[in-house]
């Protein structure tokens, strides 16, 4: 049986049901790693063994008649920024090749307590920095619908093993577009939460005041499913809120009636592919046509945020990767003749060169007679930003965009241009820069047969109004198409 | 002035919170126990790990705040202030840089009877570091994390004290109210104040002189020496017509030098920026208003109204001010009773700091209560007992709950003020000290008190010592 | 405006050896480029966010649920349960 085709949603069904086990879902997906994993290389560390004795555990509960939680048994992978108890987590970075977290993140405490298996640590852009998984320092993860191109990035791993069935449904993080980018370009469904709806207590920090950890699924269900595991306050995060979790799989509805849609020009520049513009415009179409009302809205403030974005993400990260120094945990140069030395040598040879990148611009923009200029300015820009999103969502309940002005470029294509790597986050750093919501879901296909993502933006904490247009859309086209791998 | 210069000193107090955790962990905030045993994913800076602040250290620094008479942001926020260290695992230390909790504020001192006030910029909430130990014997430095989190707040002073003698009144003022508040332990030897020292010197009427940071002050005493050496040292500079730059110098105090760390040049970017880890700080302004009735009398006020009130001298006073158990036990004797405040305090300054001294013991740990203690001072006064005996009677009420005139009774200390008992133990020591007689009446007045002391021994030192001096000069003039 | 990328190394504790450094250098400051679109009309003010504040934690300990082994076993150099880095003082 391929099991692992199927989604979370009828796994659970199946397994609640007693039709199939945990342990023959697990199976199932770890044949499908052996036959794929190969070509894909979505995965850093595989754990096996645990995740079959952790299915095992799952049948003999669901034999005892315990209540369980819906997404029970069911094959979850993990970006490998996210702490994991006793399983090493690296980033993706030479930096943290050997490093063992002592302690669970609050969403792994959330997984396991849901009883979710864990398949292993996906891949990523090294301390998710970068737009394409290939700044990864162990392997260049390929995209399940050409492997000549990236899967993108940085949870290129993430969007990767679900596309290719390499797992369920997975962990990714956002920083600036790390879950809708890389689900965009794999044709899958990502979920950047509102920021302080998911706790990052040992999410391994890149920019602590746009990360967000989010659920990558290959259906809305399964997002929604998995959105309401990962939600909630938590006491160890000062950034999380205490707003209301719902139920998002039970309130998810399936009509767009009297839904209002934004459209905003400065997401259609000239920037952006035609094929990408045609069918996102299409897919808008579809839901006018199911009852959602379209009104054009402004956000002229968006061209400054790509700035501020880079300004505020590499100053946190260059005060946040300070710590990897040699002393507590982590790599450390084998010969120094003084500390300085030993951070210099360290840091130099465990750290790739688009992390330097970022710190050096980090490092510059706080540093003493540029601050203001930079940096400031930049967190002021992100006050404007966020006001215009609070005018706009007075009027409307989603906003769409492309997800990412292209397709998937070829791999190596823009790795020695960062400007133009940077120039693909154009339609998702704001959304972090103001803290909302957001979903890309596939909308197409272009001329190469490569995924075009659909981004909606919604307002702070309505991940449900989210989801519930994507649900709709999902189902009046019918679902969304696998990679034939 | 020193040698025609005036000298212009501003402090940075560093005090550790005795909060029962971190500031930003729940690990325990405790001194001397072993390595890295009171260390978390969170104060290890571990890759994930995330602060929460403490409520506790806010409403302790507000408290401070409110003693120095600062205004208190209640809405304010907390800064990453970067360097690399071996002790900051973080590489950044999280504190507050561009709105404090609290600021604006000042603190009177009282200095060679004269009161001064030094302007307080700023007092904000940070953590501490780890320590590095150092040994001849190991070819590296060792790291314990246990310090990392304990929660600090710094006071920052306008540059307003213009000698070392101010210095160290303002130092041992911020102490005292620091232990008045109860939010310090303010033990010197585990480091729990430390105090970095700016100083600069000009000649009157010129403009102010480049100023040198120095750190690494452990003491009160230390910052005294430091500031005199400093002072000295720029003078030195400028009369053989050199310039004084700008730099931060390490003191060593075993030396008795200053020694430069590093110049302006290569000062130090810390590249301060908001901990995108903590919101913003919202305090209600009806708990910054009950913070500020729980503020008791500090003891600069006390000491102020110990001299002019009690009339007692600055020493004496800033004795009993500075602590506010003696303090407390002062306030309560001479409440109804302010005619006898210097005996009060002479009690408070011999007997109890003696007892307190020697068994380290504070006075709330002793069975001593205000009324006692007035008690024993009125039957001195009266005449029903003797010093001695007053004293006697102190060394067991300070360690047991007993009734004052059972253990005279006990004791039979009460003093003897019958007339006639008194004349005739006088006839007596006058009658076996012929020489003596002879003496006082050949002009040497010094027997008479040789002819008390012997009465006093008859006594058993019962005898009255004023009305057996009486009766022995009206019988030896008679 | 002419980037010290040494400096910024420096402050940073990257070592950037001479042969990359013009590659550093040119990459940053067209980051720097990129970035220095960001409007003038913005009225500075400090950067506090009162609607958006954060609940104090309670002054309570908890013991500790790790070891130290557990927390030092990570380090590259430990010696009786310390972490040992080269010397920082004479």
């Amino acid at each position: 049986m391929e099991l692992y085709k199927n989604s979370a949603f009828e796994l659970s069904q199946m397994i609640k049901d007693k039709q199939i086990s945990s342990v023959e879902v697990t199976k199932s997906v770890f044949d499908r790693i052996d036959s794929v994993e190969e070509k894909v290389d979505a995965y850093v560390t595989l754990d096996k063994e645990n995740a079959l004795k952790k299915a095992e555990e799952v049948d003999k509960k669901i034999a005892n008649g315990d209540r369980l939680s819906p997404l029970a048994g069911i094959p979850i992978g993990i970006k490998d920024n996210i702490s994991t108890k006793g399983l090493r987590t690296t980033c993706s970075s030479k930096m943290l090749e050997n490093y063992i977290p002592p302690f669970n993140a609050t969403v792994i405490e959330k997984i396991n307590n849901a009883d979710m298996v864990i398949t292993g640590k996906l891949n990523m852009d090294e301390f998710a920095m970068g737009s394409s998984t290939e700044t990864s320092y162990f392997k260049k993860t390929k995209n399940p619908f050409d492997f000549e191109r990236i899967p993108g990035g940085s949870s290129g791993g993430s969007a990767a093993s679900v596309a290719a069935g390499e797992a369920v449904v997975s962990l990714g993080s956002d920083t600036g577009g790390s879950i809708r980018q890389p689900a965009a370009y794999c044709g899958v469904v990502g979920l950047k939460p509102t920021y302080g709806r998911v706790s990052r207590f040992g999410l391994v920090a890149f920019a602590s005041s746009l990360d967000q950890i989010g659920p990558v699924g290959r259906t809305v269900k399964d997002v929604a499913m998995l959105q309401s595991v990962i939600s909630g306050h938590d006491k160890y995060d000062a950034t999380s809120s205490s707003t209301d979790v719902s139920d998002y799989l039970e309130n998810l509805k399936s009509d767009v009636k009297g839904l209002r849609i934004g459209i905003s020009k400065e997401y259609f520049s000239d920037g952006i592919d035609s094929n990408v513009k045609d069918a996102v415009y299409n897919a808008v179409k579809i839901l006018e046509q199911n009852g959602a009302s379209v009104k054009e809205i402004s956000l002229p403030s968006t061209n400054y945020a790509l700035s501020a974005y880079y300004i505020i993400s590499s100053a946190e990260a260059s005060s946040n990767l300070a710590r990897y120094d040699g002393v507590k945990y982590g790599y450390r140069a084998k010969e120094f003749d003084s500390l300085i030395d030993m951070y210099e040598k360290t840091r130099s040879e465990g750290f790739g060169d688009e992390v330097k990148r970022r710190i050096l611009l980090g490092t510059f923009v706080l540093s003493s007679g540029f601050f203001d200029a930079y940096y400031k300015k930049a967190k002021l820009v992100q006050r404007r930003v966020s006001a215009e999103f609070n005018e706009v969502f007075k009027d409307v309940d989603v906003v769409c965009t492309p997800t990412v002005p292209s397709t998937a470029f070829k791999i190596g294509e823009n790795i020695n241009n960062p400007l133009k790597m940077y120039a693909t986050d154009i339609c998702t750093v704001t959304i972090n820069i103001a803290g909302l919501p957001a979903m890309s879901i596939p909308c197409g296909y272009d001329d190469k047969g490569l995924p075009i993502g659909l981004q909606l933006v919604g307002n702070k904490f309505c991940e449900q109004t989210l989801l519930n247009t994507a649900n709709a859309y999902e189902n009046i086209i019918g679902g969304f198409k696998s990679p034939l791998l | 002035m020193v040698k025609g210069y005036e000298v212009v000193i501003g402090l940075e107090v560093h005090a550790e919170l005795n909060t029962e955790s971190k500031i930003y962990c729940d690990c325990k905030n405790a001194f001397g126990l072993e390595v890295n045993t009171q260390v978390c994913p969170i104060c290890m800076g571990m890759p994930g790990a995330l602060p929460t602040l403490n409520e506790k250290v806010v409403d302790y620094a507000i408290k401070m705040g409110h003693a120095l008479n600062c205004t208190i942001n209640n809405v304010c926020k907390q800064d990453r202030k970067n360097y690399f260290y071996p002790d900051l695992p973080k590489a950044y230390q999280i504190s507050q840089a561009e709105v404090p909790l609290c600021e604006n504020g000042y603190l009177d001192i009282l200095v060679d009877g004269e009161e001064r006030r030094i302007g307080v910029t700023r007092i904000h909430i940070e953590e501490d570091a780890g320590k590095l130990l150092h040994s001849d014997k190991f070819d590296g430095s060792l790291v314990d994390l246990n310090r990392c989190g304990v929660p600090l707040i710094e006071i920052v002073s306008e540059p307003d004290m213009r000698s070392s003698a101010e210095a160290h009144a303002y130092l041992e003022t911020i102490k005292s109210i620091l232990q008045y508040l109860n939010i310090s332990d303010c033990k010197m030897q585990e480091g729990s104040i430390r105090c970095d020292v700016n100083v600069s010197v000009h000649k009157p009427g010129e403009p102010l002189g480049t100023r040198s940071e120095m750190k690494n002050v452990n003491s009160f005493s230390a910052a005294v020496r430091g500031i005199d050496f400093e002072v000295n040292r720029q003078i030195g500079i400028l009369e053989a017509g050199g310039e004084v730059i700008q730099e931060t110098r390490r003191w060593d105090d075993t030396k008795g030098e200053s020694l430069s760390m590093r110049s302006k040049e290569d000062a130090q970017d810390y590249r301060y920026f908001p901990e995108p880890d903590l919101l913003t700080i919202v305090i209600d302004k009806e708990r910054i208003e009950k913070l500020k009735s729980e503020i008791p009398e500090l003891p600069n006020k006390k000491l102020v109204r110990y001299v002019k009130e009690f009339g007692l001298s600055q020493k004496d006073a800033s004795f009993i001010s500075e602590d506010i158990e003696k303090s407390s036990l002062f306030d309560e004797c001479v409440k109804d009773n302010p005619k006898l405040a210097k005996s009060v305090s002479n009690w408070i300054l011999s007997d109890v700091a003696k007892y307190c001294n020697e068994t380290g013991k504070k006075i709330s740990e002793t069975k001593l209560t205000s009324n006692k203690l007035l008690y024993i001072i009125k039957l001195i006064g009266d005449g029903k007992i003797s010093n001695s005996a007053g004293k006697t009677i102190f060394e067991i009420i300070i360690d047991e709950d007993k009734d004052i005139d059972e253990i005279i009774k006990e004791k039979s200390l009460a003093q003897v003020s019958d007339a006639s008992a008194l004349e005739a133990i006088a006839d007596e020591v006058i009658a076996n000290n012929e020489k003596s007689v002879s003496d006082y009446k050949s002009g040497k007045t010094n027997a008479l008190g040789y002819l008390v002391g012997q009465c006093m021994k008859a006594s058993k030192g019962k005898a009255n010592p004023g009305m057996m001096k009486e009766i022995i000069l009206k019988k030896l003039e008679g | 405006m002419n980037i010290d990328i040494k400096h910024i190394a420096k402050l940073a504790r990257l070592r950037i050896e001479d042969g990359e450094l013009e590659k550093f250098r040119s990459d940053i400051q067209g980051i720097v480029e990129m970035v220095e679109n960001l409007p003038d009309d913005i009225k500075d003010e400090p950067l506090l966010d009162p609607n958006n504040s954060m609940k104090l934690r309670e002054d309570k300990v908890r013991e500790s649920k790790y070891s130290r082994d557990e927390l030092t076993k990570n380090a590259p150099h430990v010696t009786a349960g310390c972490l040992v880095v080269p010397k920082t003082v004479e």
